[in-house]
């Protein structure tokens, strides 16, 4: 049984039995593991508080048979407990964590996401993380794993995206008005919403206003959804709470 | 061949939550073992929780009185009608009983509200509670949820909706447990503990 120790943040925990739990980490080197901790949710000692979705910590862990590692002892970093003041910033935390638990696979690391969450939860912690940084930080989350959406120019022909583009998560991104009768299930998207995704892909910081990060959300959540399979359960949550 | 009826119970006993298939076998030997009297008397007791105990319609928490009938919290008249404690479920109710301090009345939420779990306001007895301040004379509302993200949030929710009536809505002290050693209390509670001082 090999042992090792890896950095990582706890994308979320799960109780187990009578006192144990199970917890999913993105951890550096590792990518996403889900760990056994023994007696996680009795010990005061040797878990205290450190499973909480979102801390960042140093994990012992070690392999056993089959794809659960064992949680030997943990050493928390930044426990990120400011963010937990306010509901908005306790929704858009949760939201990044279920996104990266999601686009990762086990075993498989992603250290520029790693530090992407970890810069992220830093800012919401700060409190310098507005919605607009949230579609930021998807729009790399998704760039990182493997999804980029193309915002331009067109995803079928390459050419300019034009004043009436349209949004197919099957062709991954925007395309054109001539390329319109290839993309039966395009949803059309105003040319202002492709150019303000593009600029903030590109890196632009500036913050979007409340109906253009309505739709922006709206796209995302569409394109995350084909991706992924399903929609993201604290979408939902999000919603019920009235936060982007 | 293991008979079919001890097989059976095997299965049942095996469906809860913490027994593994080998406790499973033992506590059915042990009933198997005993006299016949310890195996009628737990029939009877299982059956008669499933039959008789309900929830309370006012605070939902257990009660075994006729149908449509509050509880002994709610109908305890040395109770305080102006404070009310909200708890994630029973069991942090009976943790808040046994401290013998809290003569409020009490309103069980059966849950917190879990993004990762997809569980929204809507699952859990929000709504009930609501419609019970419209006519009870609640002066001042305990958010007894559990310390971590999920109690949190739902604290900040439920602060989100009541603070607007005019309620005094208050949170459970966070810090230092009692008997508890600093060396191995984490950034969190620590920090809280420090925020939350009091003078003496």
């Amino acid at each position: 049984m090999e042992r090792f120790t890896d950095e990582a943040l706890v994308l979320s925990c799960v109780d187990y039995g009578e006192a144990d739990r199970l917890v999913t980490l993105f951890t550096r080197a590792h990518g996403r593991l889900t760990a056994f901790a023994a007696g996680a949710r009795k010990s005061k000692r040797r878990f205290a508080g450190a499973l909480e979705a979102g801390t960042w910590l140093k994990a012992q862990l070690v392999e056993r048979r089959g794809d659960t590692l064992r949680l030997d002892g943990v050493d928390v970093l930044r426990s990120y407990h400011h963010l937990r003041e306010e509901l908005p910033r306790i929704a858009r935390a949760l939201y990044s964590l279920e996104l990266c638990r999601e686009l990762l696979r086990d075993h498989e690391p992603h250290e520029a996401l790693f530090d992407a969450l970890r810069g992220y939860l830093e800012l919401l912690e700060e409190r310098q993380a507005g919605p607009t940084s949230l579609l930021k930080f998807e729009l790399d989350a998704l760039q990182h794993t493997g999804f980029r959406p193309r915002f331009a120019p067109c995803a079928l022909c390459g050419g300019p995206t034009g004043a009436r583009p349209l949004f197919d998560p099957e062709h991954g991104g925007v395309v054109c008005e001539g390329c319109a009768p290839r993309v039966p299930r395009g949803v059309p998207v105003s040319a202002s919403l492709v150019d303000a995704l593009a600029r903030l892909q590109a890196g632009e910081r500036t913050p979007l206003p409340a109906e253009l990060r309505a739709r922006a959300r709206q796209l995302l959540n569409t394109f995350i959804a084909h991706h992924l399979g399903r929609r993201l359960k604290s979408v939902d949550f999000m919603e019920q709470v009235g936060t982007d | 061949m293991t008979p079919d009826a001890l097989n059976r119970l095997v299965a049942q006993l095996a469906k809860l939550p913490g027994i593994g298939e080998k406790t499973a076998q033992r506590l059915a030997f042990h009933v198997l073992r005993s006299p016949p009297d310890f195996a009628k008397g737990l029939a009877a007791a299982l059956t008669e929780v499933v039959d008789k105990v309900r929830l309370c319609p006012r605070c939902f928490s257990l009660h075994d009185g006729p149908a449509d009938t509050r509880c002994g919290f709610c109908t305890d008249a040395r109770r305080d009608d102006k404070v009310l404690c909200v708890v994630e479920n029973i069991s942090d109710q009976l943790a808040l009983e046994r401290t013998k301090e809290f003569k409020g009345r009490y309103h069980v939420l059966h849950g917190v509200l879990s993004p990762l779990e997809g569980v929204g306001p809507d699952q859990l007895r929000i709504r009930e509670l609501l419609l019970r301040l419209e006519d009870s004379p609640i002066e001042e509302l305990i958010v007894a949820t559990n310390p971590d993200v999920e109690g949190e949030a739902t604290a900040l929710y439920l602060t989100k909706l009541l603070k607007p009536l005019g309620l005094r809505v208050t949170r459970l002290a966070q810090g230092i447990p009692m008997g508890g050693d600093l060396e191995y209390a984490d950034q969190a509670t620590l920090a809280r503990a420090l925020s939350a001082r009091r003078e003496l």
